[in-house]
């Protein structure tokens, strides 16, 4: 009985010595759960992430000479004078939206 | 040559009316009337071409951009009969161009002594302002239906 005491008290020790040693183990895995800050620190650098992703340029489209850009309006207005002219005369839907060679609207 | 403004007018009529006016000639590049002068006058195109504009912003700038074109025989400046008597496009000679002014003032005055010349002349100018709001009226709708058709297709893709 009391070899099986022992045996009993040895066992719990063991289990308990065994525990501790287990605890010591896996402290230092749960020591850098306390770096939280490197968590919050995620959305940081995916805010960084996304305004480095909105930041790049556009290219400006090519701009026209203005004398050229005038030239298009122009030409643009006396087509579609043109237009506006053939469907007076004879007024027709396929008329009133007849398509013309206009650059500014092709 | 006929004028639009003086169709339906025997000839000693059309002699009677334009002997009221004054012939004037735009240089090349000139102006003739600005946006928002005082319309005193009517002027009748006898040689060369008016261009009718409208100040826009271009790139900030303001340019202004060609509405209408006019042609020998054809009216220029009818904001002259018609109130507030201000002009509400400017127009300029692209080449030399000769006009001939007939001022608001003469021209009631002759209405006031000849009713059927200016009953005549007051229908061919309803044409004039007649064609100009058809015109303009055909040349929005197109503009509208672009304007539709590119918003259908942007909210398409």
């Amino acid at each position: 009985m009391e070899m099986l005491l022992m045996v009993l008290c040895l066992s719990m020790f063991g289990v308990a010595v065994a525990a501790l040693a287990f605890g010591a183990a896996t402290r230092p895995a749960a020591t850098p759960q306390k770096p939280q800050p490197a968590v919050q620190a995620k959305p940081a650098v995916s805010a960084r992430f996304f305004s480095d992703r909105v930041l790049p340029i556009v290219p400006p489209l090519p701009q026209v000479p203005i004398e050229v850009l005038l030239h298009q309006i122009e030409n643009h207005v006396r087509l579609e004078q043109a237009a506006a002219e053939s469907f007076v005369e004879f007024p027709t839907e396929a008329l009133l939206y007849r398509k013309t060679t206009s650059p500014l609207v092709n | 040559m006929q004028h639009e403004l003086l169709v339906g007018l025997s000839s000693s009529e059309v002699e009677q009316v334009m002997a009221l006016g004054t012939k004037t000639t735009v240089p090349s590049g000139g102006l003739l009337f600005k946006l928002g002068d005082p319309a005193d006058r009517i002027f009748l195109v006898e040689r060369g071409r008016i261009r009718l504009t409208l100040p826009m912003l271009l790139r900030g700038r303001d340019e202004e951009v060609l509405i209408e074109e006019k042609s020998p025989g054809q009216t220029v400046g009818w904001s002259a009969l018609i109130p507030p008597y201000r002009f509400t496009l400017s127009a300029s000679a692209p080449l030399e161009t000769a006009v001939t002014g007939i001022s608001r003032e003469a021209l009631l005055q002759y209405f006031d002594r000849s009713p059927r010349t200016a009953y005549r002349i007051s229908s061919n100018l309803a044409q004039v302002v007649g064609l100009r709001l058809q015109l303009l009226q055909a040349m929005w709708l197109r503009e509208m239906q672009r304007t539709i058709e590119q918003r259908a297709s942007a909210s398409a893709s």
